[in-house]
């Protein structure tokens, strides 16, 4: 802002100035022409002159030549609507109009100075009503509403022992006198009952013992005329709610507890110094109290927050955490969401979660939400009270509704997610995981790296008879799964096999003996030493049995145990009780190959699986599967027991 | 029907004022204050007492003069008051018109009273004396009979004690409609003003004049009448405890005022005066007397007397001797003697709190009783008003009035309070302004007589015509 700037507004001429020439020429012009300015506090300006200085003759010209006529003001008289008598007419300045037609009767209303007279020419002439202006303040008088009663009113539902109608109609005077103004109407009330000369001659004690009212006689006896008239003039029930709760206040005022409540404040009032003080000091007691409770509280909700973990996947299995180990993949979990959810805060919206490929690895897809909550919640206590506040209570009160609004539809129904969607979204549970990321295939190559050399080319081969390639092209997770399960399945066919293998040999070394001793003996041989050995042969297996089930828990698998049975079932007399069984293990088969198979290589199945030996039963059939053993002891017992 | 006004055009507006030059009179037992609705301080400001001269030709047998100008010595010469010393409303009505007569008519419009050139006292060579004054008020009662009302063209709102009489309101309203020919008249009481002027509607007033204290609650801008407490405590009576004081100190102390004095030498504290009296060759009357020491006791008071600020009264162990090691305040009488006071001006101070600290008096009557000193007062106002109240009056103490202007008044006031009500908020509220502690009711009048929304409440001269002089009660409650 220059002087040139201010000229401009002013609409100043720029004489002096000109249009800004250079600096040092402008100070030492503007220096000659500020006279009124002593040298020092020109240079103050430094370079910029002190521009408030004008230039003295022409401003006065200016000044005068813009000078418009003095405003005219008048004595102008107004009435006051509000007044009960609105005759009276006062007079105040204003600014005179153009049109002036209070000119007229000020004149004549000045020599005579009689208000009256002129006031009676105003409400009689034509034209001064219109003129005389009304003060602009009658609209803040305003009055109360006093209940109205006629006599027959009173006498119908007024009527009160302690209350004439006339006292009564004097208490109305005085709460409309008084503006409902209780402690003055209180103060001015002196009600001398009218026919007191009359009263007191045939019962003077009575009248003359009249205590004065108090003040909740007074308001008692003007609530309930208040009520009454309110419910005469429109009955309780057809009462609109404002109309309502204020017949409902008025009915329920109850005088006796305001004097119990009076008569406590007078005695609060009349307390001792020692009182007062002792008060002060136990109520700042209680104030401290509650400060502490309230930060107790805080802290405490704070820690709840804290210890808000993943609750539900992991209250059922705390043991996971109790070692070292399992509390690092613990730590790992929960740095890997906070990992990816600062990642999410960084890309927005960006639903990382919601493909299978992140949601494996990275972290317990359920203890997401919990844990990003506990994060912010966190976050927010750290960044102290201020606004902080505001937001913590914010997002752990919000947190939940708001998530799905962030991420689509995942988190708060994840729990409810039905199997199907649960494939369409990939979103698989895990007891537990290892820590880290890793490959899937490693996982079959681990099963097949394991396996002496011997038992991995066995393997292949079964998968080459198979048509599966060892290496999988596609290593989606259920591929994989099925992989794993083919895997384990054929590790456990191929025991399997052995076993029988083992035992066919060991059935024709007997069946060898036998035809030698048999020859030795020359008789014919028995059916029953048969049986006995193949009693013999079933406890065996039992034994087996037992081992194999010990290697399916570790296998982890849940290749039946009592598929291991079976091939000892399938040597005995009633083996053939198992062919359903048999066809389902095969059909099960058939369908898991189907799918691996069609995630692999898109090849078309082979209407039969190559295998013919193949029994296998799921973890379900554990059951009947040990009944039938006990079964198969017992007809070997037997049968043991008739060979004798 | 509201009016389309910029600010410019009304400036008031911004307060809700709107300027019917109404005229204010407040009257109270030492001076009588008149001024224009609006204005922040008196124009007008007169000594109640007023001058009666004996006129041994004139067949009345006596004229007034009104005003401090003329109240000189001179002889013959009565010093009287019209209002009455105990109640501090009007007791002498003739004289209280004549009074007010000259403060609003000469002094308030003096265009109004254009006299003759013969008869304007300015051509009739030396008087002498120059009461003007009090010609002035002779022409004026002459013109009020035969010419116009010479108020017709203002509304007149009146203070009153808040004690006073119907037949004293209803003589007001008579004098202003009858005699002034006022377009509208109020009457209002003084502690309402008073809590106007403090910007308040319901206050406790404690309003310490010269001739008494009173303490009355004011609920929303009304005074609750049984409430009001009275005291003769006050100006006067201080002046009464210091006379007291003066007679009973060592070498008595002579109240001389200057009117006494033909010339003085100065002389040494302490020391006795030397100043040579001035000789009259009339007899003065006593009243002048006591009215010129009344004067000087009341610069004394100004300068001299303090209250002990508390906590705790001032007759405490130790409070004396703290006391007289402080630096005390030397006073110089007209007649040149001059000492320094200590203990003394807190000790004539002490009986307006504890009646057992007053000095002893000339008569009986001036002695206080315990329920008139000033907490006292309060706790019999606070004691008479309904509880919900206490604490709010409590929390909106304005104290107003001459003897209020004592150094310490208010802190003493404000620990006594706080001793009798403790855990109470007290709040006082005392103008700093000397002009508004001593014209506090007078302000709240101009304040409440210039506002817009007063307009409704005057008592027309239509009204008192048709209602007559009893509509004052029913109006001015």
């Amino acid at each position: 802002m220059t002087s040139h700037d201010v000229r401009e507004m002013l609409n100043l001429p720029n004489e002096g100035g000109g249009s800004r020439p250079a600096k040092k020429q402008k100070t030492s012009i503007a220096r000659q022409n500020l006279k009124g300015l002593a040298r020092e506090v020109q240079n103050l300006g430094g370079d910029n002159p002190i521009a408030i200085v004008p230039e003295i003759s022409s401003f006065k010209k200016r000044r005068f030549g813009s000078r418009k006529p003095a405003a005219r003001w008048e004595m102008r008289p107004f009435r006051n609507s509000a007044r009960e008598d609105e005759s009276l007419i006062l007079r105040h300045w204003r600014r005179k109009t153009d049109v002036q037609p209070p000119t007229a009767p000020q004149p004549d209303q000045q020599p005579n100075g009689q208000p009256d007279e002129d006031k009676m020419d105003a409400d009689n002439g034509e034209s001064k009503p219109e003129e005389m202006e009304d003060s602009s303040f009658a609209k803040f008088n305003v009055k109360v509403d006093v209940p109205q009663y006629s006599e027959d009113q009173y006498n119908s539902t007024l009527a009160n022992k302690d209350w004439t109608k006339d006292e009564t109609d004097y208490l109305m005077e005085a709460v409309r006198d008084y503006d409902l103004r209780w402690p003055i109407i209180w103060d001015r009330y002196d009600y001398q009952s009218k026919d007191g000369d009359a009263s007191t001659d045939s019962n003077t004690a009575v009248v003359q013992a009249r205590k004065p009212r108090t003040l909740e006689d007074l308001k008692a006896r003007y609530y309930e005329v208040a009520a009454k008239m309110m419910a005469v003039q429109r009955p309780v029930q057809y009462m609109n709610q404002a109309e309502y709760n204020l017949h409902e206040i008025m009915t329920s005022f109850k005088p006796e507890d305001e004097t119990r409540r009076k008569k406590f404040a007078e005695a609060q009032m009349g307390r001792s110094k020692e009182e007062a003080r002792e008060e002060e000091s136990l109520l700042l007691e209680v104030r401290r109290i509650l400060a502490r409770t309230e930060k107790f509280n805080q802290e405490r909700r704070e820690l709840y927050n804290r210890l808000d973990y993943p609750t539900t996947e992991t209250t059922q299995d705390l043991s996971t955490f109790k070692t070292s180990n399992g509390l690092h993949t613990l730590l790992q979990n929960l740095m890997t969401a906070d990992k990816s959810k600062k990642r999410k805060s960084l890309m927005g919206t960006a639903d990382g979660q919601s493909t299978p490929a992140s949601a494996g690895p990275s972290a317990q897809p359920g203890s997401t939400p919990l844990a990003e909550q506990r994060r912010e919640s966190i976050a927010a206590s750290a960044s102290g009270h201020g606004h902080g506040r505001h937001d913590s209570t914010a997002s752990t009160t919000d947190a939940r509704p708001e998530k799905p609004t962030k991420k689509g539809a995942q988190p708060p129904e994840r729990r409810k997610l039905t199997e199907q969607e649960e494939l369409t979204y990939g979103v698989s549970t895990h007891d537990r995981l290892p820590s880290g990321p890793t490959f899937r295939y490693d996982r079959i190559n681990k099963i097949l790296t394991t396996k002496s050399n011997a038992q991995h080319a066995r393997i292949t081969n079964t998968l080459n008879e198979l048509d599966v390639p060892a290496r999988l092209t596609m290593p989606t997770k259920a591929v994989v799964d099925q992989m794993e399960h083919l895997l384990i399945n054929i590790q456990t066919l191929l025991d399997l096999k052995k076993l029988s293998d083992k035992f066919d040999a060991e059935i024709k070394l007997e069946k060898a003996k036998k035809a030698e001793k048999d020859k030795a003996a020359g008789i014919v041989p028995q059916p029953a030493a048969a049986e006995s050995t193949k009693g013999n042969s079933n406890g065996e297996t039992a034994k087996v049995n037992g081992a194999a089930k010990k290697d399916g828990k570790k296998a982890g698998g849940d290749v039946a145990t009592s598929s291991t049975e079976k091939p000892a079932a399938g040597e005995g007399a009633n083996g053939d009780k198992d062919a359903p069984k048999e066809g389902a293990s095969k059909h099960r088969l058939k369908s898991l190959l189907a799918t691996v198979r069609g995630w692999t290589m898109k090849r078309p199945l082979p209407k039969k699986p190559k295998i013919k030996m193949l029994r296998m039963g799921s973890s379900k059939r554990l059951a009947p599967g040990k009944k039938r053993m006990r079964d198969l002891a017992a007809v070997a017992d037997r049968s043991a027991l008739q060979a004798y | 029907m509201a009016q389309p006004l910029t600010t410019a055009s009304v400036p008031t507006d911004i307060y809700g004022g709107d300027e019917v030059s109404a005229l204010v009179l407040d009257a109270g037992y030492c001076s009588t204050r008149a001024g224009f609705a609006g204005e922040d301080v008196p124009k007008s400001v007169l000594p109640s007492f007023y001058g009666s001269i004996k006129d041994t030709n004139a067949a009345s047998g006596s004229r007034n003069v009104f005003g401090e100008d003329y109240l000189f010595a001179r002889p013959d010469f009565e010093i009287k008051n019209y209002m009455s010393r105990t109640e501090s409303v009007v007791e002498d009505w003739d004289t209280a018109v004549q009074v007010w007569e000259s403060m609003l008519l000469d002094r308030l419009q003096p265009e109004r009273r254009q006299t003759q050139p013969s008869k304007n006292g300015l051509n009739d060579g030396a008087d002498g004396e120059g009461d003007v004054s009090m010609e002035d008020a002779a022409i004026s009662a002459e013109n009020a009979e035969n010419a116009e009302k010479p108020l017709a063209e203002s509304p007149l709102l009146m203070t009153e004690a808040p004690w006073n009489q119907g037949k004293a309101r209803e003589k007001a309203i008579e004098i202003a409609m009858e005699n002034w020919g006022c377009p509208a008249f109020w009457l209002s009481r003084t502690p309402v003003c008073t809590a106007f002027a403090a910007g308040k509607a319901s206050a406790l007033v404690v309003d310490v004049g010269g001739a008494n204290t009173s303490v009355t609650a004011v609920h929303d801008g009304m005074i609750l009448k049984r409430s009001i407490q009275k005291s003769h405590v006050g100006g006067i009576w201080l002046s009464n405890q210091i006379r007291s004081m003066f007679d009973s100190n060592d070498p008595k102390i002579e109240v001389r005022p200057s009117y006494m004095i033909e010339s003085k030498v100065p002389v040494d504290a302490g020391a006795p005066s030397q100043a040579v009296l001035r000789k009259l060759n009339y007899e003065l009357h006593p009243s002048y007397r006591a009215y010129e020491d009344e004067r000087l006791l009341t610069e004394y008071k100004e300068s001299v007397v303090e209250v002990w600020r508390g906590p705790g009264r001032y007759s405490n162990p130790g409070n004396e001797d703290l006391v007289k090691t402080q630096p005390g305040r030397i006073f110089e009488m007209p007649d040149g003697s001059n000492q320094m006071w200590r203990e003394q001006r807190f000790r004539v101070s002490e009986g307006m709190w504890d009646e057992t600290a007053q000095l002893p008096t000339a008569s009986e009557e001036e002695r206080i009783t315990k329920a008139q000193t000033v907490p006292e007062l309060i706790r019999a106002c606070l004691n008479a008003v309904d509880v919900d109240l206490r604490p709010n009056l409590l929390g909106n103490i304005v104290v107003t009035g001459g003897t209020s202007l004592l150094n310490g008044f208010n802190d003493r006031l404000n620990n006594e309070l706080m001793a009798m009500y403790p855990g109470m908020r007290v709040k006082l509220h005392a103008a700093g302004l000397t002009t508004e502690r001593r014209f506090g009711a007078w302000i709240g009048g101009s304040i409440l007589a210039s506002l817009g929304t007063f307009h409704q409440m005057w008592i027309s001269k239509k009204e008192y015509d048709e209602n007559g002089a009893g509509i004052v009660e029913k109006r001015c409650k």
